[in-house]
């Protein structure tokens, strides 16, 4: 299972408003392990409160830099990037698990390449990645991006692109879409929709030439994109995706258990919530598991192997006490948010409120 | 750009996940059991095959069964590597089941899957020599090819990814034994028809049954989408062809 290291913040720099790039240095120990392909993510972890955080932000940097950098854009009511943005500082921390992604495709130095790639707002942290290692790996290949953002004031790494434009003469092109100003080319203005896609393709980009089309952004514009590329040609093995990996609620939720125990009873009444439908049902204490319960009871539970092993069968568990006997494939901190695998679970309260939907 | 959707919006419209951290609790089960299915099977595959190797009648052959032994452990790993950024433990997993296991020849397995060894339920039948294993080869292989086939077009980008780059070579196994089948049609006609007519609905169950309220959540999820009842028809009219061609069937 992959382990966290220490990282130690070396560098921040202010990047917008609500957004800061940290440069990061692994332990000399630990350097062959944060060697990163372009385009993938570190995950951080952090306790607030007594809860641990984690939270996946993209590598900005190339493979050509030396360093190790990420961006973090503050985003509201997160406690990760409101903290990394405002709290954070050099000389600092941070737990990070080695890089993980596979938002790229294999270099060839040879190759002369057309991509295309896609960024909303903070999505660029990857594409910037790649764009700088494809621009200096591959000096042969050429690169669109399509950029959209909120605001001027809102675009992460701005100077920086125009400075790798300027430093790759004629081999980056920059559409830049800006939400809520106005430019002079319509096309320019407002949100990537199908319309926009459509004329994107008619005036600036030749679909036919694209090898590779990069996209990350919000869902629904990646949607949006993905449905324009096929349209327009492009296969899917063309298209590569990366959701922002963050898509989690800020804040992790305290725990609503409430410990029942009793050691008299022999039975326990247990609520199993499975695809929105709960039901309950009466089973013994006999060291019966719940999962196996469940199945008795024509729940279509989710497991596999049925050995603590691969974490299919996880669970959690709102209400009443549980044992697990193995547990090989749930960390601590799901372990202390209420995760269960139910496979392992025995009951020990006479009730239990179990849910596979959260 | 911050406009929020929900994530079974997203793919019900065709989106896709990229990363465990991106996995709602339901879809990860899903995942997660469609995963160990296909890791179990091909560790299951690849054990029973095994014993192919020593069976073969000339080096070719030989070589045949080795790659395929080969190939599909490899195959297998590449799954569990990603069931691994889910928690599990890989080298725990490889342990968990004797691979090699099978039930009896005869008797019927329940295709629904009983206990915690994913594989599907044509392999918990044993092969009884070469040309039994060239024969199941053929009609599983081209089987997998559908079934794999199918599941490279998941809304899990990185399985999808996986797996397209497994289909090519699940497809030059399966075009091995069809060489191997072709030689046989002309020697051992009578045990190699009895061979697919043993084969042939063990094969066709791996599909899973007809209607199925799973197969619905897969598909809102966009983990699956073509029917069970299709995918078996589509096996079905290949397979017929290609077995009168050898006049086979």
């Amino acid at each position: 299972m992959p382990r966290f290291h220490p990282l130690e913040v070396t560098d921040i720099r202010r990047e917008t408003r609500d957004a800061v790039v940290l440069t990061l240095r692994p332990r000399a120990e630990d350097a062959a392990a944060f060697a990163f392909t372009q385009g993938q993510y570190l995950t951080f972890r952090r306790d607030f409160d007594g809860d641990e955080l984690r939270r996946s932000y993209s590598i900005c940097a190339g493979l050509d830099e030396g360093c190790l950098r990420v961006g973090i854009k503050r985003v509201e009511g997160g406690a990760f990037s409101t903290w990394a943005n405002e709290m954070l500082r050099p000389g600092d921390t941070l737990d990070a698990m080695p890089p993980q992604g596979r938002f790229h495709t294999p270099l060839a130095p040879d190759a002369a390449r057309s991509y295309l790639g896609f960024a909303g707002g903070s999505g660029i942290t990857p594409l910037l990645s790649i764009i700088k290692t494809v621009l200096s790996r591959e000096p042969r290949s050429s690169f669109t991006l399509v950029y959209a953002n909120r605001q001027t004031g809102s675009i992460m790494f701005r100077e920086e692109l125009e400075d790798l434009k300027n430093l790759h003469l004629g081999r980056l092109s920059i559409v830049h879409i800006l939400e809520s100003e106005g430019q002079e080319i319509d096309l320019f203005t407002g949100r990537i929709d199908a319309e926009k896609m459509d004329m994107l393709f008619r005036m600036w980009i030749d679909a036919d030439s694209v090898d590779t089309a990069f996209i990350c952004g919000p869902e629904p514009m990646m949607l949006t994109i993905a449905d324009s590329l096929r349209r327009h040609g492009l296969a899917d093995e063309q298209i590569r995706f990366e959701l922002f990996a963050s898509g989690q609620p800020g804040r992790a939720k305290a725990r609503a258990a409430s410990r029942v125990a009793d050691a008299a009873a022999h039975a326990c009444e247990v609520s199993v919530t499975l695809d929105g439908t709960t039901r309950t049902f009466t089973m013994p204490k006999d060291g019966t598991f719940v999962l196996d319960a469940a199945i008795a009871h024509h729940m279509d539970a989710p497991y596999s192997c049925k050995a603590g092993v691969c974490s299919t069968c996880r669970a959690k568990v709102l209400e009443g006490q549980v044992e697990m006997e193995v547990n090989h494939a749930l960390e601590d901190y799901e372990v202390r948010a209420g995760y269960v695998l139910s496979c392992q679970c025995i009951p020990l309260s006479d009730r239990l409120v179990l849910s596979y939907d959260e | 750009m911050t406009n929020e959707m929900p994530i079974g919006d997203y793919l019900a419209q065709g989106g896709r996940l990229t990363s465990p951290e991106n996995a709602p609790p339901r879809y990860r089960a899903e995942l997660l059991r469609l995963m160990s299915s296909f890791v179990d099977s091909e560790l299951a595959g690849s054990a029973g095959f095994a014993a192919a190797i020593n069976w073969a009648p000339g080096i070719r052959e030989r070589i045949a069964a080795s790659r395929i032994t080969l190939e599909k452990a490899d195959h297998a790993e590449r799954v569990l590597d990603l069931m691994e950024g889910f928690g599990t433990d890989k080298a725990l997993y490889e342990r968990a089941h004797d691979w090699a296991a099978r039930g009896p020849r005869e008797g019927h397995v329940d295709p629904r899957r009983q206990g915690g060894d994913m594989r599907l339920s044509v392999f918990h039948y044993p092969l009884t020599g070469w040309t039994d294993a060239v024969v199941m080869n053929v009609l599983m292989g081209s089987a997998t090819l559908h079934a794999v086939g199918e599941l490279a077009a998941c809304s899990y980008q990185p399985l999808a990814e996986v797996l397209r780059g497994v289909l090519p070579r699940e497809r030059r196994h399966m075009e091995l034994g069809l060489e191997g089948l072709e030689r046989l049609a002309a020697t051992e006609r009578g045990a190699a028809a009895a061979s697919v007519a043993y084969w042939m609905p063990r094969v066709a169950e791996t599909f899973g049954p007809a209607g199925s309220d799973r197969f619905d959540r897969l598909r809102a999820m966009g983990l699956r989408h073509t029917d069970n009842e299709t995918l078996r028809q589509r096996w079905r009219a290949e397979t017929a062809a290609t077995l009168s061609a050898l006049k086979l069937a």
